[in-house]
């Protein structure tokens, strides 16, 4: 099946067969290894991605339902070069350790944060529910999303 | 891992999903958001060599008011609903309940129609549904028809659904003029399970602090999610002392059926009616 969308920005135009999830479009369609395969049941939350601003598990959805949607990646956070604020903040806080979990912390937290930019810390709590870290114990995370929260600095 | 090989119908309009669904006899699936089916899929605990989408069905988003009554279009997204401004503004235990489903990347993308056609006994949205007396329109070969959401849930992971019957949308009246709402989920592990035990509650005092109306929905407890109509009972006419409360929980653990699995015995379950059912009615006499 024909699909046409927006990736990172810019018009994708591509095939898929029709049992593809986002997932597999990404990952082997166009080889953007940035999201993650990880549990494939919507549980773990490496896979998320945005689609019009708002996060989706990648595994979980068919190909055809992103058809005509926005959608950004780990690989679309980064803007001529410069790391998002996000991404700066988990470096220098020592938010990824393994890094599995990463692309879908990032991810989650830009929704929450194009949503609520002085977001409490519950509130980052609760957007970053159903992405599962298995290293950090999630604190360093929680403190670098805050930190990279624009109403909050 | 792929999933299965199937072949995708995309119809593009309610009477062509009806038609797509009817040639395909039993070997059909919707698919609305997804989050239920593709996991099936994957587990290979479903197999179906087509798959119909409602996703092109962009009418089937709407939430709007339907005279006095909420009307959710079979597409809307619980992440929709829980954000919707009419929603939450005329029917905040509808919009808490949405709000309460798994993960926010998981309420993206389901949808409410999907959430009540799976037929899941531990729904988030359903007893709140319950508790609003809603009506679940259903749209197939037949024609359209309207079923209280009571009559819906037929039994296990089974809704009164007809070959072919595709749910379009549900209305929901209003709460009683000044009615208190809530809902409680408990999960004995994780945040985003569903719930072992999930409560919604609609009261309305008069001015004694008597109980003159009393709807509880219960999730979780039973083959389907169910009204705890003796619970109810026990509570109509009452003041919420202590002890009523009490009764009333009892009642409701008495009349649950619950079953037995990996998250919890019947017996934990009942005894979890036991408490969250009284202290969601504590919360609410308050």
């Amino acid at each position: 099946m024909n699909l046409t969308f927006t990736l990172n920005g810019r018009p994708c135009a591509t095939d898929a067969p029709d049992h593809w999830t986002v997932l597999d479009l990404l990952r082997d369609g166009l080889s953007l290894m940035g999201t993650k395969y990880g549990c494939g049941e919507g549980v773990c939350g490496t896979c998320t991605v945005l689609a019009d601003g708002r996060p989706l598990r990648a595994c979980l959805v068919l190909a055809a339902h992103v058809r005509g949607r926005e959608l950004v990646t780990v690989e679309g956070l980064e803007v001529d070069g410069r790391l998002d604020r996000l991404q700066t903040a988990f470096a220098e806080l020592g938010a990824a350790q393994c890094g599995f979990c990463t692309p879908g912390m990032l991810l989650s937290a830009k929704a929450l944060l194009a949503e609520r930019p002085a977001p409490t810390e519950d509130e980052v709590r609760e957007a970053l529910a159903g992405n599962l870290c298995r290293c950090t114990g999630y604190t360093k995370i929680v403190e670098a999303v805050l930190a990279a929260a624009p109403g909050r600095s | 891992m792929r999933l299965h090989p199937f072949r995708l119908v995309e119809p593009e309009s309610l009477s062509e999903a009806i038609d797509a669904v009817a040639r395909l006899d039993g070997e059909a699936r919707l698919v609305a958001g997804g989050t239920a089916i593709v996991p099936m899929i994957r587990l290979g605990l479903v197999k179906p060599d087509r798959l119909v989408s409602l996703n092109r069905l962009s009418p089937l988003t709407r939430i709007a008011l339907d005279g006095t009554a909420l009307e959710l279009g079979a597409m809307a997204t619980l992440a929709d609903i829980e954000r919707s401004p009419v929603a939450r503004d005329g029917w905040p235990l509808v919009a808490e309940a949405a709000r309460r489903v798994a993960t926010p990347a998981i309420r993206t993308s389901a949808t409410i129609g999907g959430n009540l056609a799976y037929a899941e006994a531990a729904s988030d949205p359903a007893p709140a549904l319950l508790c609003h007396d809603a009506e679940v329109r259903v749209a197939g070969p037949g024609g359209e028809r309207v079923l209280p959401i009571a009559r819906f849930f037929r039994g296990f992971y089974e809704a009164a659904l007809e070959p072919g019957e595709i749910v379009t949308a549900v209305r929901v009246p209003p709460a009683p003029e000044g009615a208190r709402t809530g809902y409680v989920k408990f999960t004995p592990r994780s945040a985003e399970d569903r719930p072992l035990v999930g409560v919604a509650a609609l009261l309305v005092l008069d001015e004694a602090g008597r109980c003159r109306e009393a709807r509880i929905g219960l999730g979780g407890v039973a083959p389907t999610p169910i009204r705890a109509g003796r619970a109810e009972a026990a509570l109509r006419g009452e003041a919420l002392s202590d002890a009523t409360v009490r009764a009333a929980a009892e009642t409701a653990a008495q009349e649950a059926d619950p079953l037995s699995d990996l998250m919890g015995s019947a017996d934990y379950r009942r005894e979890m009616i036991r408490v969250w059912v009284r202290r969601l009615l504590v919360r609410l006499r308050a």
